[in-house]
Protein backbone atom coordinates (compact mmCIF):
# COMPACT_ATOMS: atom_id res chain seq x y z
CA UNK A 1 0.00 0.00 0.00
CA UNK A 2 2.71 2.29 1.19
CA UNK A 3 5.09 1.32 -2.37
CA UNK A 4 1.51 1.98 -4.17
CA UNK A 5 1.41 5.27 -2.74
CA UNK A 6 4.69 6.41 -3.81
CA UNK A 7 4.26 5.43 -7.26
CA UNK A 8 1.18 7.35 -7.03
CA UNK A 9 3.21 10.29 -6.18
CA UNK A 10 5.71 9.80 -8.13
CA UNK A 11 3.33 9.04 -11.37
CA UNK A 12 1.84 12.49 -10.95
CA UNK A 13 4.88 14.26 -10.61
CA UNK A 14 5.78 12.84 -14.11
CA UNK A 15 2.79 13.12 -15.76
CA UNK A 16 2.61 16.54 -15.14
CA UNK A 17 5.49 16.81 -17.24
CA UNK A 18 4.58 15.25 -19.92
CA UNK A 19 1.40 16.69 -19.77
CA UNK A 20 3.45 19.94 -20.54
CA UNK A 21 4.61 18.44 -23.78
CA UNK A 22 1.75 16.88 -25.12
CA UNK A 23 -0.13 19.99 -24.88
CA UNK A 24 2.48 21.96 -26.77
CA UNK A 25 2.57 19.39 -29.70
CA UNK A 26 -1.43 18.51 -29.92
CA UNK A 27 -2.01 22.94 -29.88
CA UNK A 28 0.77 23.02 -32.60
CA UNK A 29 -1.05 20.22 -34.73
CA UNK A 30 -4.08 20.83 -34.37
CA UNK A 31 -3.95 24.91 -35.29
CA UNK A 32 -1.50 24.50 -38.03
CA UNK A 33 -2.01 20.98 -38.65
CA UNK A 34 2.06 20.32 -38.28
CA UNK A 35 3.76 17.42 -37.00
CA UNK A 36 6.11 18.83 -34.96
CA UNK A 37 9.43 16.92 -35.18
CA UNK A 38 11.30 19.61 -33.33
CA UNK A 39 9.23 19.41 -30.19
CA UNK A 40 11.87 16.89 -28.69
CA UNK A 41 14.31 19.03 -29.50
CA UNK A 42 12.88 21.53 -27.89
CA UNK A 43 12.84 20.06 -24.47
CA UNK A 44 16.26 19.56 -24.76
CA UNK A 45 17.05 23.34 -25.48
CA UNK A 46 14.82 24.25 -22.25
CA UNK A 47 16.99 22.43 -20.26
CA UNK A 48 20.51 23.58 -21.94
CA UNK A 49 19.45 27.10 -21.24
CA UNK A 50 18.60 26.26 -17.38
CA UNK A 51 22.01 24.99 -17.66
CA UNK A 52 23.27 27.99 -19.21
CA UNK A 53 21.60 30.36 -17.17
CA UNK A 54 22.56 28.78 -13.57
CA UNK A 55 25.96 27.33 -14.00
CA UNK A 56 27.67 29.61 -16.66
CA UNK A 57 25.65 33.00 -16.13
CA UNK A 58 25.28 32.18 -12.08
CA UNK A 59 21.31 33.51 -12.64
CA UNK A 60 19.18 32.74 -10.26
CA UNK A 61 17.46 29.05 -10.21
CA UNK A 62 13.78 30.45 -10.60
CA UNK A 63 14.63 32.96 -12.86
CA UNK A 64 16.42 30.69 -15.25
CA UNK A 65 13.64 28.24 -15.69
CA UNK A 66 11.79 31.47 -16.68
CA UNK A 67 14.57 32.72 -19.20
CA UNK A 68 14.81 29.23 -20.88
CA UNK A 69 11.06 29.13 -21.45
CA UNK A 70 11.10 32.49 -22.70
CA UNK A 71 14.20 31.57 -24.77
CA UNK A 72 12.18 28.01 -26.23
CA UNK A 73 9.23 30.86 -26.98
CA UNK A 74 11.42 32.41 -28.91
CA UNK A 75 13.15 29.51 -30.87
CA UNK A 76 9.55 28.36 -31.27
CA UNK A 77 8.96 32.15 -33.03
CA UNK A 78 11.56 31.64 -34.66
CA UNK A 79 11.00 28.55 -36.75
CA UNK A 80 7.73 29.49 -37.48
CA UNK A 81 8.40 33.07 -39.45
CA UNK A 82 11.60 31.77 -40.85
CA UNK A 83 10.58 28.04 -41.74
CA UNK A 84 6.73 27.31 -41.23
CA UNK A 85 5.48 30.64 -42.59
CA UNK A 86 6.31 30.03 -46.18
CA UNK A 87 5.49 26.85 -46.25
CA UNK A 88 1.58 27.17 -45.54
CA UNK A 89 0.69 26.10 -48.77
CA UNK A 90 3.06 22.97 -48.97
CA UNK A 91 1.80 19.62 -48.41
CA UNK A 92 1.96 17.49 -44.68
CA UNK A 93 4.73 15.24 -45.94
CA UNK A 94 6.79 18.70 -47.34
CA UNK A 95 6.50 19.98 -43.86
CA UNK A 96 6.83 17.08 -41.89
CA UNK A 97 10.64 16.49 -43.76
CA UNK A 98 11.51 20.09 -42.98
CA UNK A 99 10.72 19.97 -39.68
CA UNK A 100 12.73 16.38 -39.05
CA UNK A 101 15.47 18.32 -40.70
CA UNK A 102 14.78 21.32 -38.40
CA UNK A 103 15.48 18.51 -35.55
CA UNK A 104 18.55 17.49 -36.49
CA UNK A 105 20.23 20.73 -37.01
CA UNK A 106 18.60 21.70 -33.35
CA UNK A 107 20.20 18.42 -31.93
CA UNK A 108 23.55 18.69 -33.80
CA UNK A 109 23.95 22.70 -32.65
CA UNK A 110 23.49 21.18 -28.93
CA UNK A 111 25.95 18.59 -29.18
CA UNK A 112 28.31 20.90 -30.72
CA UNK A 113 27.80 24.10 -28.12
CA UNK A 114 27.73 21.54 -25.41
CA UNK A 115 29.59 18.99 -26.30
CA UNK A 116 28.46 14.84 -25.49
CA UNK A 117 28.92 15.01 -21.60
CA UNK A 118 25.75 14.84 -19.43
CA UNK A 119 25.88 17.76 -17.25
CA UNK A 120 23.98 18.51 -13.85
CA UNK A 121 21.80 21.44 -13.44
CA UNK A 122 22.59 21.97 -9.84
CA UNK A 123 19.34 23.71 -7.91
CA UNK A 124 18.52 25.07 -4.93
CA UNK A 125 16.57 22.40 -2.93
CA UNK A 126 17.35 20.21 -0.07
CA UNK A 127 18.47 16.50 -1.78
CA UNK A 128 17.20 14.69 0.99
CA UNK A 129 13.48 13.67 0.49
CA UNK A 130 10.25 15.11 2.47
CA UNK A 131 8.85 12.45 4.24
CA UNK A 132 5.18 12.66 4.60
CA UNK A 133 3.36 9.58 6.40
CA UNK A 134 3.96 6.55 4.21
CA UNK A 135 5.49 9.00 0.90
CA UNK A 136 8.96 10.43 0.48
CA UNK A 137 9.13 12.81 -2.14
CA UNK A 138 11.89 14.95 -3.19
CA UNK A 139 11.43 18.55 -2.63
CA UNK A 140 12.24 19.78 -6.14
CA UNK A 141 10.22 17.06 -7.93
CA UNK A 142 7.00 18.61 -5.77
CA UNK A 143 8.42 21.77 -7.00
CA UNK A 144 8.15 20.79 -10.64
CA UNK A 145 4.83 19.32 -9.93
CA UNK A 146 3.68 22.28 -8.71
CA UNK A 147 4.94 24.68 -11.70
CA UNK A 148 3.77 21.97 -14.06
CA UNK A 149 0.37 22.61 -12.72
CA UNK A 150 0.46 26.32 -12.22
CA UNK A 151 1.40 26.17 -16.41
CA UNK A 152 -1.45 24.00 -17.20
CA UNK A 153 -3.77 25.74 -15.11
CA UNK A 154 -2.67 29.64 -16.73
CA UNK A 155 -2.56 27.96 -19.92
CA UNK A 156 -6.01 26.88 -19.44
CA UNK A 157 -7.21 30.41 -18.41
CA UNK A 158 -5.63 31.86 -21.27
CA UNK A 159 -7.79 29.92 -23.66
CA UNK A 160 -10.57 29.74 -22.22
CA UNK A 161 -11.03 33.39 -20.86
CA UNK A 162 -8.81 35.68 -22.99
CA UNK A 163 -10.31 37.52 -26.09
CA UNK A 164 -7.01 36.33 -27.43
CA UNK A 165 -7.83 32.25 -26.06
CA UNK A 166 -11.05 32.87 -28.21
CA UNK A 167 -9.60 34.01 -31.25
CA UNK A 168 -7.22 30.96 -31.14
CA UNK A 169 -9.96 27.87 -30.54
CA UNK A 170 -12.12 29.87 -33.55
CA UNK A 171 -8.78 29.60 -35.95
CA UNK A 172 -8.51 25.91 -34.19
CA UNK A 173 -11.86 25.21 -35.37
CA UNK A 174 -12.58 27.07 -38.77
CA UNK A 175 -9.33 29.67 -40.51
CA UNK A 176 -11.15 31.09 -42.92
CA UNK A 177 -13.90 31.92 -40.86
CA UNK A 178 -11.72 33.34 -38.14
CA UNK A 179 -10.14 35.57 -40.92
CA UNK A 180 -13.73 36.84 -42.02
CA UNK A 181 -13.60 37.96 -38.55
CA UNK A 182 -10.70 40.05 -38.38
CA UNK A 183 -8.01 37.22 -36.69
CA UNK A 184 -5.11 37.61 -38.16
CA UNK A 185 -4.40 33.56 -39.26
CA UNK A 186 -0.72 34.21 -39.41
CA UNK A 187 0.22 35.61 -36.27
CA UNK A 188 -2.09 32.52 -34.04
CA UNK A 189 -0.13 30.26 -36.31
CA UNK A 190 3.17 32.30 -34.91
CA UNK A 191 1.88 32.49 -31.15
CA UNK A 192 0.55 28.50 -31.44
CA UNK A 193 4.60 27.32 -32.21
CA UNK A 194 5.39 30.23 -30.16
CA UNK A 195 3.65 28.72 -27.12
CA UNK A 196 3.85 25.05 -28.26
CA UNK A 197 7.83 25.41 -27.90
CA UNK A 198 7.66 27.43 -24.36
CA UNK A 199 5.91 24.55 -23.02
CA UNK A 200 8.01 21.71 -24.35
CA UNK A 201 10.92 24.24 -23.52
CA UNK A 202 9.28 24.74 -19.94
CA UNK A 203 9.13 20.72 -19.51
CA UNK A 204 12.86 20.53 -20.37
CA UNK A 205 13.93 23.21 -17.83
CA UNK A 206 11.84 21.61 -15.02
CA UNK A 207 13.08 17.61 -15.69
CA UNK A 208 16.71 19.01 -16.59
CA UNK A 209 17.43 19.62 -12.84
CA UNK A 210 15.59 16.25 -12.07
CA UNK A 211 17.49 14.33 -14.51
CA UNK A 212 20.81 14.81 -17.02
CA UNK A 213 21.17 16.74 -19.97
CA UNK A 214 22.70 15.29 -22.76
CA UNK A 215 22.26 16.42 -26.26
CA UNK A 216 20.11 13.89 -27.37
CA UNK A 217 17.78 13.73 -24.44
CA UNK A 218 15.29 14.91 -27.29
CA UNK A 219 15.06 11.79 -28.88
CA UNK A 220 13.07 9.91 -26.51
CA UNK A 221 11.32 12.58 -24.83
CA UNK A 222 10.11 13.92 -28.53
CA UNK A 223 8.78 10.01 -28.76
CA UNK A 224 6.88 10.17 -26.10
CA UNK A 225 5.51 13.48 -27.08
CA UNK A 226 3.92 11.85 -29.97
CA UNK A 227 3.18 8.70 -27.93
CA UNK A 228 0.65 11.19 -25.46
CA UNK A 229 -0.68 13.23 -28.29
CA UNK A 230 -1.88 9.88 -29.83
CA UNK A 231 -2.67 8.00 -26.78
CA UNK A 232 -5.10 11.54 -26.01
CA UNK A 233 -6.46 11.81 -29.26
CA UNK A 234 -4.84 14.26 -31.86
CA UNK A 235 -5.57 17.85 -31.78
CA UNK A 236 -7.22 17.37 -28.04
CA UNK A 237 -6.02 19.52 -25.55
CA UNK A 238 -8.15 17.60 -22.59
CA UNK A 239 -6.52 14.64 -23.90
CA UNK A 240 -2.81 15.35 -24.03
CA UNK A 241 -3.26 16.21 -20.66
CA UNK A 242 -4.88 12.51 -19.79
CA UNK A 243 -2.55 11.12 -22.03
CA UNK A 244 0.84 12.58 -20.04
CA UNK A 245 -0.63 11.58 -16.78
CA UNK A 246 -1.46 8.09 -18.04
CA UNK A 247 2.14 8.03 -19.50
CA UNK A 248 3.33 8.85 -15.96
CA UNK A 249 1.41 6.49 -14.08
CA UNK A 250 2.00 3.19 -16.41
CA UNK A 251 5.91 3.81 -16.87
CA UNK A 252 5.98 4.59 -13.24
CA UNK A 253 4.14 1.91 -12.04
CA UNK A 254 5.24 -0.90 -14.30
CA UNK A 255 8.34 0.18 -13.71
CA UNK A 256 7.83 -0.18 -10.26
CA UNK A 257 6.39 -3.68 -10.05
CA UNK A 258 7.35 -5.50 -13.60
CA UNK A 259 10.60 -3.96 -14.21
CA UNK A 260 12.64 -0.84 -13.98
CA UNK A 261 14.82 -1.98 -17.10
CA UNK A 262 11.69 -1.75 -19.58
CA UNK A 263 9.84 0.81 -17.91
CA UNK A 264 10.10 3.15 -21.20
CA UNK A 265 8.95 0.24 -23.48
CA UNK A 266 5.72 -0.21 -21.53
CA UNK A 267 4.60 3.46 -22.11
CA UNK A 268 4.88 2.66 -25.95
CA UNK A 269 2.74 -0.98 -25.46
CA UNK A 270 0.08 1.47 -23.81
CA UNK A 271 -0.10 3.16 -27.29
CA UNK A 272 0.08 0.36 -29.41
CA UNK A 273 -3.08 -1.43 -26.93
CA UNK A 274 -4.26 1.99 -26.84
CA UNK A 275 -4.41 2.43 -31.12
CA UNK A 276 -5.00 -1.17 -31.67
CA UNK A 277 -8.59 -0.79 -29.63
CA UNK A 278 -9.61 3.14 -29.63
CA UNK A 279 -7.70 4.54 -32.45
CA UNK A 280 -9.24 8.16 -32.26
CA UNK A 281 -7.13 8.09 -28.79
CA UNK A 282 -9.18 8.43 -25.41
CA UNK A 283 -10.87 11.71 -25.97
CA UNK A 284 -13.39 11.67 -29.00
CA UNK A 285 -12.82 14.33 -31.65
CA UNK A 286 -16.39 15.93 -30.44
CA UNK A 287 -15.26 16.44 -27.29
CA UNK A 288 -11.85 18.55 -28.66
CA UNK A 289 -11.64 22.02 -27.97
CA UNK A 290 -10.79 22.46 -31.25
CA UNK B 1 -20.45 52.40 -52.33
CA UNK B 2 -18.91 49.89 -53.25
CA UNK B 3 -18.16 49.14 -56.85
CA UNK B 4 -16.13 46.02 -58.91
CA UNK B 5 -14.63 46.59 -62.21
CA UNK B 6 -13.66 44.24 -64.61
CA UNK B 7 -12.78 42.15 -61.51
CA UNK B 8 -10.95 38.68 -62.19
CA UNK B 9 -9.77 36.02 -59.35
CA UNK B 10 -9.23 32.00 -58.69
CA UNK B 11 -8.42 29.45 -56.91
CA UNK B 12 -4.40 28.48 -57.72
CA UNK B 13 -4.93 28.36 -61.13
CA UNK B 14 -8.76 27.88 -62.11
CA UNK B 15 -10.23 31.06 -62.39
CA UNK B 16 -13.27 31.12 -61.11
CA UNK B 17 -14.16 35.17 -61.91
CA UNK B 18 -12.95 36.56 -65.12
CA UNK B 19 -14.81 39.80 -65.93
CA UNK B 20 -17.45 40.91 -62.89
CA UNK B 21 -18.51 44.46 -62.77
CA UNK B 22 -20.94 45.69 -60.43
CA UNK B 23 -21.91 48.05 -57.71
CA UNK B 24 -23.77 48.66 -55.04
CA UNK B 25 -25.11 52.09 -53.33
CA UNK B 26 -25.79 52.80 -49.92
CA UNK B 27 -28.82 51.51 -48.44
CA UNK B 28 -29.71 49.07 -50.96
CA UNK B 29 -30.21 45.25 -50.99
CA UNK B 30 -28.83 44.07 -54.19
CA UNK B 31 -28.63 40.32 -55.14
CA UNK B 32 -26.32 38.28 -56.94
CA UNK B 33 -27.46 35.21 -58.62
CA UNK B 34 -26.36 32.46 -61.22
CA UNK B 35 -26.06 28.78 -61.25
CA UNK B 36 -24.10 26.77 -59.29
CA UNK B 37 -20.45 27.68 -59.93
CA UNK B 38 -20.94 30.93 -61.85
CA UNK B 39 -18.88 32.83 -58.92
CA UNK B 40 -21.44 34.13 -56.77
CA UNK B 41 -19.53 33.00 -53.92
CA UNK B 42 -16.21 33.46 -55.09
CA UNK B 43 -17.50 37.24 -55.64
CA UNK B 44 -18.43 37.85 -51.92
CA UNK B 45 -14.85 36.19 -51.00
CA UNK B 46 -12.74 38.50 -53.23
CA UNK B 47 -14.75 41.75 -51.70
CA UNK B 48 -14.49 40.40 -48.36
CA UNK B 49 -10.55 39.61 -48.91
CA UNK B 50 -10.43 35.99 -48.64
CA UNK B 51 -9.19 35.90 -52.22
CA UNK B 52 -7.18 38.65 -54.21
CA UNK B 53 -8.26 40.02 -57.27
CA UNK B 54 -6.09 39.06 -60.13
CA UNK B 55 -7.45 41.53 -62.58
CA UNK B 56 -9.88 44.55 -61.86
CA UNK B 57 -10.70 47.23 -59.02
CA UNK B 58 -12.54 47.39 -56.32
CA UNK B 59 -13.21 50.69 -54.74
CA UNK B 60 -15.22 51.04 -51.93
CA UNK B 61 -16.08 55.02 -51.31
CA UNK B 62 -14.09 55.48 -53.92
CA UNK B 63 -10.76 53.87 -52.36
CA UNK B 64 -9.12 50.81 -53.97
CA UNK B 65 -9.74 47.98 -51.05
CA UNK B 66 -8.84 44.94 -53.80
CA UNK B 67 -5.95 42.94 -52.23
CA UNK B 68 -6.94 43.95 -48.46
CA UNK B 69 -6.71 41.22 -45.89
CA UNK B 70 -10.04 40.88 -44.23
CA UNK B 71 -9.37 42.35 -41.21
CA UNK B 72 -8.75 45.69 -43.31
CA UNK B 73 -11.52 44.75 -45.54
CA UNK B 74 -13.99 44.26 -42.01
CA UNK B 75 -12.79 47.07 -40.29
CA UNK B 76 -14.08 49.22 -43.12
CA UNK B 77 -17.39 48.33 -42.90
CA UNK B 78 -18.09 45.18 -44.77
CA UNK B 79 -18.97 41.89 -42.93
CA UNK B 80 -19.34 38.87 -44.96
CA UNK B 81 -21.93 36.38 -43.40
CA UNK B 82 -19.97 32.89 -45.58
CA UNK B 83 -22.28 29.80 -47.12
CA UNK B 84 -23.08 26.81 -45.13
CA UNK B 85 -23.40 29.25 -41.49
CA UNK B 86 -19.60 28.87 -40.38
CA UNK B 87 -20.72 28.86 -36.77
CA UNK B 88 -17.29 28.09 -34.01
CA UNK B 89 -18.88 24.80 -33.42
CA UNK B 90 -17.08 24.42 -30.14
CA UNK B 91 -17.43 28.17 -29.03
CA UNK B 92 -20.38 29.31 -26.99
CA UNK B 93 -22.96 30.94 -28.75
CA UNK B 94 -22.04 33.98 -26.48
CA UNK B 95 -18.75 33.54 -27.95
CA UNK B 96 -19.25 33.28 -31.27
CA UNK B 97 -21.39 36.55 -31.25
CA UNK B 98 -18.06 38.46 -29.19
CA UNK B 99 -15.84 37.20 -32.32
CA UNK B 100 -18.15 39.19 -34.64
CA UNK B 101 -16.88 42.37 -32.40
CA UNK B 102 -13.40 41.26 -32.50
CA UNK B 103 -11.74 44.10 -33.87
CA UNK B 104 -14.25 46.77 -31.82
CA UNK B 105 -12.87 48.50 -29.03
CA UNK B 106 -15.93 49.81 -27.14
CA UNK B 107 -16.72 47.19 -25.22
CA UNK B 108 -19.51 48.15 -23.45
CA UNK B 109 -21.42 49.15 -26.72
CA UNK B 110 -20.43 45.62 -28.01
CA UNK B 111 -22.41 44.28 -24.70
CA UNK B 112 -25.21 46.43 -25.39
CA UNK B 113 -25.44 45.04 -29.11
CA UNK B 114 -25.29 41.60 -27.60
CA UNK B 115 -28.34 42.19 -25.67
CA UNK B 116 -29.79 43.51 -28.70
CA UNK B 117 -29.19 40.52 -30.76
CA UNK B 118 -30.48 37.90 -27.37
CA UNK B 119 -33.85 40.42 -28.11
CA UNK B 120 -34.21 39.57 -31.69
CA UNK B 121 -33.45 36.28 -31.40
CA UNK B 122 -34.67 35.05 -28.24
CA UNK B 123 -33.54 31.15 -29.30
CA UNK B 124 -29.80 32.59 -29.10
CA UNK B 125 -30.74 33.94 -25.34
CA UNK B 126 -31.97 30.89 -24.15
CA UNK B 127 -28.69 29.12 -25.63
CA UNK B 128 -26.24 31.73 -24.43
CA UNK B 129 -23.51 29.22 -22.81
CA UNK B 130 -24.39 26.20 -25.42
CA UNK B 131 -21.93 25.47 -27.85
CA UNK B 132 -23.07 26.71 -30.98
CA UNK B 133 -22.42 22.97 -32.65
CA UNK B 134 -25.34 22.20 -30.53
CA UNK B 135 -28.05 24.41 -32.38
CA UNK B 136 -30.07 23.90 -35.12
CA UNK B 137 -29.73 24.31 -38.57
CA UNK B 138 -31.92 27.34 -38.59
CA UNK B 139 -30.69 28.86 -34.95
CA UNK B 140 -26.92 28.45 -36.45
CA UNK B 141 -28.29 30.27 -39.45
CA UNK B 142 -29.43 33.24 -36.99
CA UNK B 143 -26.13 32.83 -34.78
CA UNK B 144 -24.35 33.28 -38.31
CA UNK B 145 -26.89 36.35 -39.03
CA UNK B 146 -26.38 38.06 -36.03
CA UNK B 147 -22.42 37.57 -35.31
CA UNK B 148 -21.90 39.51 -39.09
CA UNK B 149 -24.19 41.70 -37.75
CA UNK B 150 -22.33 42.75 -34.47
CA UNK B 151 -19.01 44.23 -36.10
CA UNK B 152 -21.51 46.88 -37.20
CA UNK B 153 -21.15 46.69 -40.88
CA UNK B 154 -22.19 49.67 -42.70
CA UNK B 155 -22.55 46.19 -46.11
CA UNK B 156 -23.54 43.12 -44.93
CA UNK B 157 -22.83 40.62 -47.81
CA UNK B 158 -24.66 37.29 -46.93
CA UNK B 159 -24.03 34.04 -49.00
CA UNK B 160 -26.90 31.74 -49.25
CA UNK B 161 -28.80 32.49 -46.16
CA UNK B 162 -31.62 30.57 -46.66
CA UNK B 163 -29.54 27.17 -47.82
CA UNK B 164 -30.75 23.81 -46.24
CA UNK B 165 -33.50 25.91 -44.31
CA UNK B 166 -37.42 24.15 -43.88
CA UNK B 167 -39.25 26.72 -45.82
CA UNK B 168 -41.01 28.28 -43.11
CA UNK B 169 -37.17 29.45 -41.91
CA UNK B 170 -36.46 30.17 -45.23
CA UNK B 171 -39.48 33.13 -44.90
CA UNK B 172 -38.06 34.15 -41.46
CA UNK B 173 -34.74 34.51 -42.83
CA UNK B 174 -35.56 36.76 -46.08
CA UNK B 175 -37.87 38.74 -43.19
CA UNK B 176 -34.42 39.35 -41.35
CA UNK B 177 -32.52 40.29 -44.32
CA UNK B 178 -35.41 42.93 -45.02
CA UNK B 179 -35.67 44.08 -41.53
CA UNK B 180 -31.61 45.18 -41.53
CA UNK B 181 -31.57 46.89 -44.44
CA UNK B 182 -34.82 48.68 -43.04
CA UNK B 183 -32.69 49.62 -40.49
CA UNK B 184 -29.95 51.54 -42.66
CA UNK B 185 -27.42 48.52 -43.60
CA UNK B 186 -26.77 47.87 -46.94
CA UNK B 187 -27.29 44.35 -47.79
CA UNK B 188 -25.37 42.07 -50.91
CA UNK B 189 -26.47 38.50 -51.12
CA UNK B 190 -25.87 35.44 -52.94
CA UNK B 191 -29.29 33.25 -53.65
CA UNK B 192 -29.75 30.43 -55.19
CA UNK B 193 -33.66 30.89 -54.65
CA UNK B 194 -34.00 32.94 -57.78
CA UNK B 195 -37.17 33.74 -57.48
CA UNK B 196 -37.29 35.10 -53.54
CA UNK B 197 -34.28 36.82 -54.12
CA UNK B 198 -35.34 39.23 -57.12
CA UNK B 199 -38.78 39.63 -55.29
CA UNK B 200 -36.53 41.49 -52.10
CA UNK B 201 -34.24 42.89 -53.93
CA UNK B 202 -33.52 46.51 -55.17
CA UNK B 203 -31.45 45.83 -57.92
CA UNK B 204 -29.74 42.23 -59.37
CA UNK B 205 -26.63 40.70 -61.32
CA UNK B 206 -27.35 38.11 -62.94
CA UNK B 207 -23.46 35.51 -62.86
CA UNK B 208 -22.99 33.60 -65.86
CA UNK B 209 -19.44 31.22 -65.44
CA UNK B 210 -17.60 34.05 -64.18
CA UNK B 211 -19.32 37.06 -66.57
CA UNK B 212 -22.09 39.26 -65.00
CA UNK B 213 -24.76 38.89 -68.07
CA UNK B 214 -27.49 41.18 -66.96
CA UNK B 215 -28.22 43.67 -64.16
CA UNK B 216 -31.03 45.38 -63.62
CA UNK B 217 -34.20 45.80 -60.98
CA UNK B 218 -35.59 42.69 -59.31
CA UNK B 219 -38.37 43.45 -61.23
CA UNK B 220 -36.94 43.95 -64.31
CA UNK B 221 -34.76 40.50 -63.86
CA UNK B 222 -38.01 38.70 -63.13
CA UNK B 223 -39.71 40.10 -66.07
CA UNK B 224 -36.77 38.86 -68.53
CA UNK B 225 -37.59 36.10 -70.88
CA UNK B 226 -33.36 34.63 -70.50
CA UNK B 227 -34.08 34.44 -66.44
CA UNK B 228 -37.11 33.00 -66.44
CA UNK B 229 -35.75 30.29 -68.73
CA UNK B 230 -32.92 29.24 -66.98
CA UNK B 231 -33.64 30.06 -62.98
CA UNK B 232 -37.42 30.40 -62.77
CA UNK B 233 -38.38 27.25 -64.17
CA UNK B 234 -39.61 28.37 -67.54
CA UNK B 235 -42.16 31.29 -68.69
Amino acid sequence: MDQLLQHLVNGTVLGGTYALLGIGLTLIFGVMRVVNFTHGELYAFGAYMTYAFVSLLGVNFYLALALATLAGVALGAALELVLLRRMRRADIDSVMLVMIGASLVLQNAEMWAWGGVAKLIPNPFAGSPLVLGPVSVLPLRLFVLGVSAALLLGFWLMLDRTRAGVAMRATFQDPETAALMGVRVGWVNTATFAIGSGLAAAAGALLGPVFMVSPTMGDLVGLKAFAIVILGGLGSLPGATLGGFALGFVEEFAGGYLSTEYRDAFGFLLIILVLALKPQGLVPAKERIG
Amino acid sequence: MLRLEGVAAGYGRTLALADVSLDVRQGELVSLIGANGAGKSTTLKTISGLLKPSAGRITWDGAEIGGLSPREILARGIAHCPEGRRVFPHLTVRENLEMGALLRRDRAAVATDLDAMCDRFPRLRERLAQAAGTLSGGEQQMLAIARALMSRPRLVMFDEPSLGLAPSLVEQVFQIVREIRANGTTVLMVEQNAMAALRLCDRAFLLETGHVVQAGTGAELLASPDVRAAYLGGA
